[in-house]
């Protein structure tokens, strides 16, 4: 292991009781990475991080943070941290800054060190406004901003924020997440987040989680290669209001298009877009390795349609996540999945229906139907 | 080391910043001058205990009778009941804990917290014989050798009471829950010492005022120091810290 190698997870296993809520996780996390940890709810990102901060213990496997083992030496991982837990449990009775300066008595900093440490934190996290306040307080977005300053407070070399962003405001959210970037040339930040958008503003890299194992690991323009589909959109004009028609022929229907697109040689799925009565739109999907724009032009002269609009692009990082993702999400709308009754600890307030996404993904099955199995077993 | 005063010291303050510790302290305070003064004859847990206008004597015995029971079934409940069991209901533990705190640190900070602040109620206490025996009153010469035993059993007594209690407290997440099995176990490991009359000493007897609370305290109050009762309160005291350990240990493996 190299000394760059700041978080380092092998083979990491958490059951409880007869739940097995991670399986042989196994990541690494360099000095000056920041590594969005991404997962549907229940996926097991907080058992993770809870493994990684010594809160509790992994069933298997074993984890290194800052080169010291989870097991070991604790102590000394805990010192090269600081974390936010899901949701700030904060002390509610303490005011802003006797909170802070309890974090930083426990990590024994001195006085001078932490009013210079306070003063820079109170900026970032803009709490400056509610430093006399009491915790119980404040709002949700504020504590929020105060379990992230006690996190940065001893300036620590390893961040392991757990949805450090879910209840802040745009502005706020844009601030830290400069910040983190400003910080995370020298440090190694892992967090957790259901913002997509977010990862892609701060992280270089995501390693995705669903039903406790990783599904994908690495840059991100790698994962949004991952499943190797690139998307094409087609407009062709359905009707000429107030203007004239400059196709060859009469106006296309809708099922002649459609069938026309199809029939296009490396089209795997036609599907049709929302528009007005003006066009006929279709986003198709296809190989990576072939572009099929010359082809799609060619048809639409050919036929004499009039191409509004055709474009072509990768998959967002959003559809990679729904379709690395999509069995977790079926098997929590059927009734008797069992494997999630438990959920009863952990029930979160942010419901995140994005997710519901219903696009078929053959390559994925399999994968799932083996997850499934499993499940049945314990 | 400097950890277990940071957690005691942050404990310490929030317990003074609800009105819990005042309520506590002060109502202890005052029913304890209400029983000593104003009550005749009467009993407590089958402890004969006479008002104090009614002997004749310059003796501080109501108030150490009393003390016990009254940090058995109001005081200690209270304090314990929110050690643990509320950081862990409100989750508060996991920021604490991921701290570079040692477990046994945060259970020696919170029993250091509950402790001092049964100390201090025992040091408000004092006022009572100073009130009636130095001044503003001062009913003849009062023996100081058993008040000071008595408070001394009173420490040792509260030791393994708040042992006890933080000891419940670790094992819900609930302080209500906490607080009456703490005040359930407290008040029987309290009672059962005037049992022993009943069964006329014996194996039984024996095992009863071995294991009682209210026996082993009662020698301190007659101005005796009891060093088996010494080495019985600090272990049980001892014991329940181990078992708080434990219990905060095994969230690790849940
Ligand atoms: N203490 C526990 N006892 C039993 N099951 C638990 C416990 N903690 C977590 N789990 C289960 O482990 C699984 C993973 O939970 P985890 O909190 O890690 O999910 P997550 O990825 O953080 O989800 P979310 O996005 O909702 O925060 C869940 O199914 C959860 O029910
Ligand atoms: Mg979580």
């Amino acid at each position: 292991m190299s000394n760059d190698v700041m978080i380092y997870a092998s083979d990491l296993s958490k059951n409880f009781g007869s739940f097995r809520a991670l399986d042989k996780v196994n990541f690494e996390v360099k000095r000056g990475e920041i590594v969005g940890f991404l997962g549907p709810n229940g996926a097991g990102k907080s058992t993770t991080m809870r493994i990684l901060t010594c809160f509790i213990s992994p069933t298997g496997g074993t984890a290194r943070v800052n080169g010291h083992d989870v097991f070991d030496a604790p102590l000394q991982v805990r010192e090269s941290l600081g974390y936010l837990p899901q949701r700030a449990p904060l002390y509610l009775e303490m005011s802003v800054l006797e909170y802070l300066r309890f974090a930083a008595d426990l990590r024994h900093l001195d006085d001078s060190t932490f009013r210079q440490r306070a003063r820079s934190v109170v900026e970032v996290c803009g709490l400056a406004q509610v430093l006399g306040k009491e915790i119980r307080h404040l709002s949700h977005g504020y504590r929020q901003r105060v379990g992230l300053a006690q996190a940065l407070i001893h300036d620590p070399p390893i961040l392991i924020l757990d949805e450090p962003t879910s209840d802040l405001d745009p502005n706020e959210k844009a601030e830290f997440l400069d910040y983190l970037k400003q910080i995370g040339q020298h440090r190694t930040v892992m967090l957790s987040t259901h913002n997509l958008a977010e990862v892609e503003a701060s992280c270089a890299r995501a390693i995705i989680v669903s039903r406790g194992r990783v599904v994908a690991d690495g840059p991100l323009d790698e994962i949004r290669a991952k499943s190797g589909r690139v998307r094409y959109v087609v407009s062709i004009q359905e009707s000429a209001v107030g203007a004239q028609y400059r196709g060859r022929g009469p106006l296309p229907k809708r099922s002649e298009v459609e069938d026309a697109l199809g029939k296009v040689d490396g089209v795997k799925k036609v599907g049709e877009l929302p528009t007005d009565e003006r066009a006929h739109s279709f986003e198709l999907v296809s190989e990576q390795d072939v572009d099929l724009r010359p082809e799609l032009f060619k048809l639409i002269v050919d036929k004499g349609w009039v191409l509004l609009e055709l474009h072509r692009d990768a998959q967002t990082l959003e559809d990679v996540f729904r379709s690395l993702t999509i069995g977790d999400e079926r098997r929590n709308r059927q009734l008797g999945a069992a494997a999630e009754a438990d959920d009863e600890q952990d029930d979160e307030e942010d419901v995140d229906d994005e997710d519901e996404g219903d696009d078929e993904d053959a390559e994925r099955s399999a994968d799932e139907d083996q997850k499934v199995a499993k499940d049945d077993r314990s | 080391m400097r950890n277990i005063l940071i957690i005691a010291r942050r404990d310490l303050r929030a317990q003074f910043n609800s009105p819990v510790a005042y309520v506590v302290i002060g109502g202890t305070l005052l029913l304890l001058g209400l029983l000593i003064f104003k009550l005749p004859h009467m009993s407590v847990a089958g402890v004969a205990i006479g008002g104090f206008w009614e002997i004749d004597r310059a003796t501080m015995d109501e108030m150490f009778s009393l003390l016990p029971a009254l940090l058995s079934v109001l005081v200690i409940p209270a304090i314990t009941m929110r050690s643990l069991a509320a950081e862990k209901g409100s989750g508060t533990l996991e920021l604490l804990i991921t701290m570079p705190v040692r477990d046994s640190e945060v259970i020696l900070g919170k029993f250091l917290a509950a402790f001092t602040t049964v100390v201090i109620l025992l040091a408000l206490t004092l006022l009572y014989p100073i009130a009636m025996f130095k001044w503003p009153m001062n009913f003849g010469a009062l023996d100081w050798g058993p008040v000071w035993s008595g408070y001394l059993g009173c420490l040792f007594f509260s030791a393994a009471s708040v042992g006890l209690g933080l000891m419940f407290s670790s094992l819900t997440e609930s302080d209500v829950v906490a607080f009456f099995l703490t005040l359930v176990s407290l008040f029987a490991l309290y009672a059962i010492g005037p049992m022993v009359s009943v069964v006329h000493g014996g194996v039984i007897g024996d095992a009863i005022s071995f294991i009682s609370f209210q026996s082993r305290y009662q020698s301190f109050a007659r101005g005796l120091i009891d060093l088996r009762a010494v080495v019985y309160f600090v272990s049980v005291a001892l014991l329940s810290l181990l078992v708080s350990f434990r219990s905060l240990e095994s969230r690790k493996w849940s």
